[in-house]
């Protein structure tokens, strides 16, 4: 059947025809957002991580970095945390979550909704803000009055999202000068269907356009798809460490088309913990320089605890610095406690001591994910960072001890920093907007485009697909070869590759020196990989300084040394054809060749080849592997 | 397109004596389930050949016609 035309071609081209859209990173703790070329944009305040947070104070309402500064002195009225509860009732809640803000309550009127309490001050006689719900306040106050009056109003965690957003798309459509005509926003992959839509009601409120809920996983292999220098076929480590907690996800990527091996999470771990550890150190050292006693994390007097809530904002900032400059770092908290200000420097290498269990955990986090998945982590080619907490360096300077040298990292590319391709903080916006692009240009006008549209819907069955589980490739035997597999091993189609898949490669082959016929021939290999662990003794360390008198010398300890292996594991088929168009280059005969590996959705494998001459492909040689 | 990838290999002549094997008649290792991440366009095209049932080369078309258009 002929494929039906795309609906939109008949439509004259217009630039205007490019929807304006955006993707959004909604974290838990912080949000950004992305335009077209995938760049972050800033709010009015410059900021392009914004705080997820609502603060009430009087008659203004704080959104973002300004809210959380409210968390000082107006906590009650200020609110954060509000994403990880959307679409939960109010009794799934733990009650002995940690509060800082104002605290969850069940709705008034809407059974098991939670709900947040402030207090406002009402301008009459127009309300404040307008929301679904109306408390019983002075907003019916029948006649004018000059003076604000103070009102309590109740917030649901669906109402503080929509407000979050249309602030957030607010600052984007301020940017772009642009109406903004869809997003898509981040989830994380815990969300389940219920809090999938609470978010996607709360951004349709904030009017907002969902044109996908991204899982976070998908958001950075779209970012990353494109990385140069990096193979198309891949396994990728993703490590998000954002506030509350880590994220691992183990991605195979295969020509853009990813899925995932193993995740793990961590609640124990993240921005808050390595805050905590912070703020513990810097309340230390005011009391030695004041000796005014500080206890801070957890604080239990009111003082400690306004105390802690300006020393948490404030390493905000020092961890900045520390993760963007190898030099030292402050942090200044004016009236940290008594009246006394504060003000305090850490250098990297302290810091890296403080937060070492931090750190320690993420890369014994690590092995466990790799672990699970039957994966060493020789077998990673790529790491890539998410979430703020990941720019710090002592993070990947931990974790890289484990993997390859070879392994490339935003740190081994130099693109941490500058909200580029690897910059933890951009990453997931970068990814959705990209996304946002690609689903807002779909056509919906054929039965066939609906269909293919829909496959981007949460749930959808077409993210149903199976996937290889061996490594596929040619083995080119030679004379006295060196190894176990007696030649050339060229992979063609690795492991947990979806199907049906194909893969093309071209390269010369040699022929050798002599005349006469020639010929290309590889047998075909399915192969079993593996990692290869010896200890062995360092190598005896020549300016060693002698052991002094007395002092026992100490037990060399054994070095791990690990090494790739293959190892042929079925012989499937061979191929070979005669070169004709074989070319002499200093003495010898060498000939360009194209492999086409495909494999179908039932398992059968084709193998094709042709001789390159110039003018392209020659004749073409096929073999056919049965399906399953 | 097809996406060839150009490899830095060069393999060897091969052994005056090597025969090419007969096919074994084996198949490759069994297939497992997994659940794709539905993003990017590797993922949009993978999609469009199922829905359309099209073969790599009818996609290869199917794409070049759309870009010409
Ligand atoms: N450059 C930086 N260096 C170190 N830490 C940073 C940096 N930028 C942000 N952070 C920290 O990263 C954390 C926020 O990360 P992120 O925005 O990824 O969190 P989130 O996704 O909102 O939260 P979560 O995933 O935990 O729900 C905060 O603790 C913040 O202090
Ligand atoms: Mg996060």
């Amino acid at each position: 059947m002929a494929p039906q035309p795309n609906g939109t071609a008949e439509a004259p081209i217009e630039v205007s025809a490019i929807p304006t859209v955006v993707g959004i990173n909604f974290g838990n703790s912080y949000a950004s957002i992305a335009e077209g070329s995938a760049d972050c944009i800033a709010n009015e305040d410059g900021e392009r991580q914004i705080a997820c947070a609502v603060s009430f104070h009087g008659e203004e309402v704080y959104i973002g970095n300004q809210a959380k500064h409210q968390l000082v002195k107006n906590a009650h009225n200020t609110i954060t945390g509000f994403r990880n509860l959307l679409g939960k009732k109010f009794s799934e809640i733990p009650s002995d979550k940690l509060l800082v803000s104002a605290p969850v309550i069940e709705h008034p009127e809407q059974p098991d909704v939670p709900a947040y309490k402030v207090q406002v001050l009402q301008a009459a006689p127009t309300p404040l803000l307008k929301t679904a719900t109306n408390t019983p306040a002075a907003s019916n106050a029948a006649t004018p009055r000059s003076e604000p009056t103070p009102a309590e109003r109740i917030f649901t965690v669906s109402e503080v999202t929509t407000i979050f957003l249309k602030s957030l798309i607010q600052s984007a459509e301020d940017f772009l000068g642009k109406k903004v005509q869809g997003a898509v926003i981040s989830i994380p992959a815990w969300f389940e269907d219920t809090q999938r839509a609470a978010l996607e009601k709360a951004a349709e409120d904030a009017g907002v356009k969902v044109l996908q809920l991204l899982e976070e996983a998908g958001a950075v292999a779209v970012a990353t798809a494109s990385s140069p220098g990096l193979n198309q076929d891949r396994t990728q480590l993703v490590v998000d460490l954002g506030s509350s907690a880590l994220e691992l996800s183990l991605l195979s990527i295969r020509q853009g088309l990813a899925f995932s091996l193993a995740t793990l999470s961590d609640p124990t771990v993240g921005g808050d913990a390595i805050d905590g550890k912070l703020i513990k150190h810097f309340a230390k050292e005011f009391t030695k320089k004041t000796k005014t006693p500080l206890t801070v994390s957890p604080a239990t007097e009111a003082q400690d605890k306004r105390a802690e809530a300006k020393l948490r904002l404030a390493v905000e900032h020092t961890k900045r610095t520390l993760s963007a400059s190898p030099g030292a770092a402050t942090c200044s908290v004016e009236s940290l406690k008594d009246g006394l200000d504060f003000t305090g420097t850490i250098t990297r290498l302290r810091f890296d001591m403080e937060v070492r269990t931090v750190y320690d955990t993420v890369y014994a986090r690590v092995k466990e994910l790799a672990e699970r998945a039957n994966v060493d982590l020789y077998d990673i080619d790529e790491i890539v960072y998410v979430g703020g907490s990941a720019s710090l360096p002592g993070l990947d300077e931990t974790l890289s001890q484990g993997f390859q040298e070879s392994v490339v990292t935003p740190f081994t590319a130099g693109t941490v920093f500058g909200g580029g391709v690897g910059d933890p903080t951009a990453i997931l916006a970068r990814g959705c907007a990209v996304q946002a692009n690609l689903v807002a240009m779909l056509a919906e006008g054929t039965e066939e485009e609906r269909e293919v549209k829909s496959a981007f819907a949460s749930g959808s069955k077409w993210t149903q697909a199976k996937a290889t589980s061996k490594t596929v490739g040619m083995l080119f035997p030679e004379e006295n070869a060196e190894g176990l597999l007696g030649g050339q091993w060229v992979p063609a189609v690795l492991k947990d590759t979806p199907v049906p898949c194909r893969r093309t490669s071209r390269f010369d082959v040699d022929l050798g020196e002599g005349g006469g016929e020639k010929r290309v021939g590889f047998e075909v290999w399915e192969v079993k990989e593996g990692v290869k662990i010896e200890n062995v003794k360092p190598p005896k360390d020549e300016d060693n300084v002698p052991p002094e008198e007395g002092e026992e010398e100490e037990e060399e300890e054994e070095i791990e040394v690990k090494e790739k292996t293959l190892e042929k594991d079925a012989l499937l088929t061979s191929l070979v054809f005669a070169a004709k168009e074989a070319k002499k280059n200093g003495g010898r005969w060498t000939t360009a060749i194209d492999v086409q590996f495909v494999v179908d959705d039932q398992g059968g494998l084709e193998i094709s080849a042709w001789e390159i001459g110039p003018s392209g492909r020659g004749e073409k040689t096929t073999v056919n592997v049965p399906a399953l | 397109m097809a996406n060839v990838i150009k490899l830095p290999v060069v393999p060897l002549p091969l052994p005056a004596a090597w025969n090419p094997p007969t096919s074994s008649g084996k198949s490759i290792s069994p297939l497992v389930e997994r659940r794709l991440l539905p993003a990017g366009p590797a993922y949009l095209a993978y999609v469009k050949r199922t829905v359309h049932n099209l073969t790599f080369e009818e996609h290869d078309k199917h794409t070049e016609d759309e870009r010409k258009r």
